[in-house]
């Protein structure tokens, strides 16, 4: 059986830092899978080799059968996957209804001569698409808001938006807990539950242990570059290599 | 929730359309003084300026330091052949636009790539060269002397060189230049622009194609800038390297800025005022370029946002244009159509 996304020997080097170190795993089309290890483990390089923002320095990655490798960013999201960024990046000086809507024309091009002649029709499948993710996400009330004016959490909620635009087949979520109290992080599982019951494949990273052991059907466990673990919930807490890496004791 | 716009989207550009094409006209007939028709018809000409740099540098974020080239470029090619190749402005009109958005498509291919600060000098290094080129290809450019233009303005053969006709073929292919600017700054293709100003690496990931974007933004501003060099060449009839130098480039820059970085409708503004407020001052001898630099300077000093913003701009344009997809609870205009 092929996987949705095959992660073979993927290894990033920066300079003599090796910072993913051959690390083979792969995700099943509708799982929810978390990626977790110690600072410094290589889980955000990893995100960032999947979606194309950094190219491999060997290993390749695979997503529906197309080669990741060398791809652009814009190439990696036409392939379907979407994600969110560890540290907010949204358009501030643009409203949350033109934010999303930048996920809808980044899958639904419109070119210059789209938006000159016509281009009605697609237009308004522009709209009805941001429009749905705002719903998704509840934030439909704020549409006309600029996002430099959102509050955090909802900021939060508005990167997922725009990466629900681009209707992805995989979505990965780069610390989405990060910044949130605990009330807002049972509600952010509660909606990254509900995504997932809608058939998505989701993978997250998250350094909320509750969050990722509560809500995910399988983890990873980075250190140090390399996969030390990859398991369901209760097989990653017994783990005796996950422990070490994270107390430092000697199993 | 259906798209029930309650769409009063006629009335402003009903009224832009009548002031543009009646109102001014006839006061300018009244008083027949060629000068006011060159007031007005090189007010005009960088109103389209304005509005294309808006695009790039307002709209796709890039700072564009030599526009003012690409307008020589429409210039050079308009006079060229209309002396060399006995063309009329017909057939120079397109023909300057698709020159002028060729050399900046040429320029682009290897300048794209650069960020910031870096694309800025680029783009200062080529209005510098092709500057250069007008001046010293003496050949084929006359260089210093400059060209004068024989041919007026005509349409596939009859002449529109009369001073109200002359002023009713700028102020239509204007019009319509701007109208097409607004099409693309005020369309979800507007939105991608915007998002690679705001943050290109994110607006990457998000699908946005952002190093193809910022060639078709560059390349369509060059190709508006080229359409008023032409205009230029055939309504004054005499070009020369001078009217396409640096300081040309940051006029247009400091309209998009003092108008509103982002805003269409402010760079417009911010033409006008740049180009009328010095007119209007005339009387004042020397003393008005000091006041022309301190209105500038008060403006981005007390306005920084511009005459008239980005976020006002397009709640404008969405709520008097009929621009919006559909309406909030509470009124306010969202999406594009």
């Amino acid at each position: 059986m092929t996987h949705l996304l095959e992660i073979d020997k993927a290894t990033r080097r920066f300079g003599g830092v090796v910072a993913v170190n051959g690390v083979t795993a792969h995700v099943d089309e509708g799982e929810l899978v978390g990626l977790i290890g110690p600072n410094g483990a290589g889980k955000t390089t990893l995100f960032n080799l999947i979606s194309g923002f950094t190219p491999l320095s060997s290993g390749t990655v695979r997503f529906a059968g197309h080669l990741v490798n060398g791809k652009r960013p814009n190439q990696v999201a036409h392939l379907g996957i979407s994600r969110t960024f560890q540290n907010l990046r949204v358009f501030p000086n643009m409203s949350v209804f033109d934010n999303v809507s930048v996920g809808a024309v980044g899958t639904l091009p419109q070119g210059p001569f789209g938006a000159l002649f016509g281009g009605a029709k697609r237009a308004d499948e522009i709209s009805e698409r941001t429009w749905q993710a705002l719903e998704a996400v509840g934030l439909t009330h704020v549409a006309d808001e600029l996002a430099a004016n959102l509050p955090y959490g909802r900021r939060k909620y508005l990167e997922i938006a725009r990466a629900l635009a681009m209707r992805p087949r995989f979505l990965i979520l780069d610390e989405p807990a990060a910044g949130l109290n605990d009330t807002e992080t049972r509600e952010l599982a509660s909606f990254i539950k509900r995504l997932h019951g809608q058939g998505l494949t989701i993978m997250l990273v998250e350094h909320d242990m509750n969050l990722v052991m509560g809500i995910c059907q399988r983890v990873l466990v980075l250190a140090t570059g390399r996969k030390i673990a990859d398991g369901t919930p209760d097989v990653i807490r017994k783990d005796p290599a996950v422990l070490e890496a994270y107390l430092g004791v000697d199993a | 929730m259906n798209a029930s716009n309650t769409r009063q989207g006629w009335l402003v550009p009903a009224l832009i359309g009548l002031l543009v094409f009646a109102v001014l006209p006839a006061g300018l007939a009244a008083f027949d003084r060629g000068y006011f028709y060159q007031v007005a018809n090189v007010a005009m000409i960088f109103v389209l300026l304005s509005a294309s740099m808006h695009l790039v540098t307002g709209v796709a974020g890039l700072l564009h330091l030599g526009h003012a080239a690409f307008y020589g470029v429409g210039a050079y090619t308009a006079a060229l052949l209309a002396t060399k190749a006995g063309l009329g402005f017909t057939w120079t009109l397109p023909l300057s636009g698709l020159v002028a958005a060729l050399v900046a498509f040429l320029v682009a291919l290897p300048t794209m790539r650069l960020v910031s600060i870096y694309f800025a000098v680029a783009t200062l290094a080529i209005g510098q060269m092709l500057y250069l080129v007008m001046l010293n290809w003496v050949e084929f450019t006359k260089g210093p002397n400059g060209i004068i233009v024989s041919k007026g303005l005509e349409l596939f053969g009859f002449s529109l060189s009369g001073r109200l006709a002359t002023y009713y073929t700028v102020a239509a292919v204007v019009m319509l230049c701007v109208v097409a600017i607004s099409r693309l700054s005020h369309s979800y293709y507007g939105n991608a622009l915007r998002s690679i100003r705001e943050d290109d690496q994110c607006a990457d990931a998000m699908g946005v194609r952002t190093v193809r974007l910022k060639m078709e933004a560059f390349t369509l501003s060059a190709f508006f800038a080229g359409v008023a060099g032409s205009l230029w060449a055939h309504m004054t009839g005499y070009i020369s390297p001078g009217d396409f130098k640096f300081s040309e480039s940051i006029l247009i820059l400091a309209m998009v800025v003092v108008g509103g970085l982002g805003s269409l409708p402010g760079a417009v503004i911010g033409a006008l005022l740049l180009i009328l407020l010095p007119e209007g001052l005339r009387g004042m001898g020397d003393f008005r370029n000091i006041m022309v630099g301190m209105v500038m300077f008060l403006s981005i000093l007390f306005l920084p946002k511009g005459l008239l913003g980005e976020v006002s701009a397009l709640r404008l344009v969405r709520q008097q244009l009929g621009a919006a997809w559909r309406r909030t609870d509470n009124g306010i205009g969202i999406g594009w159509r």
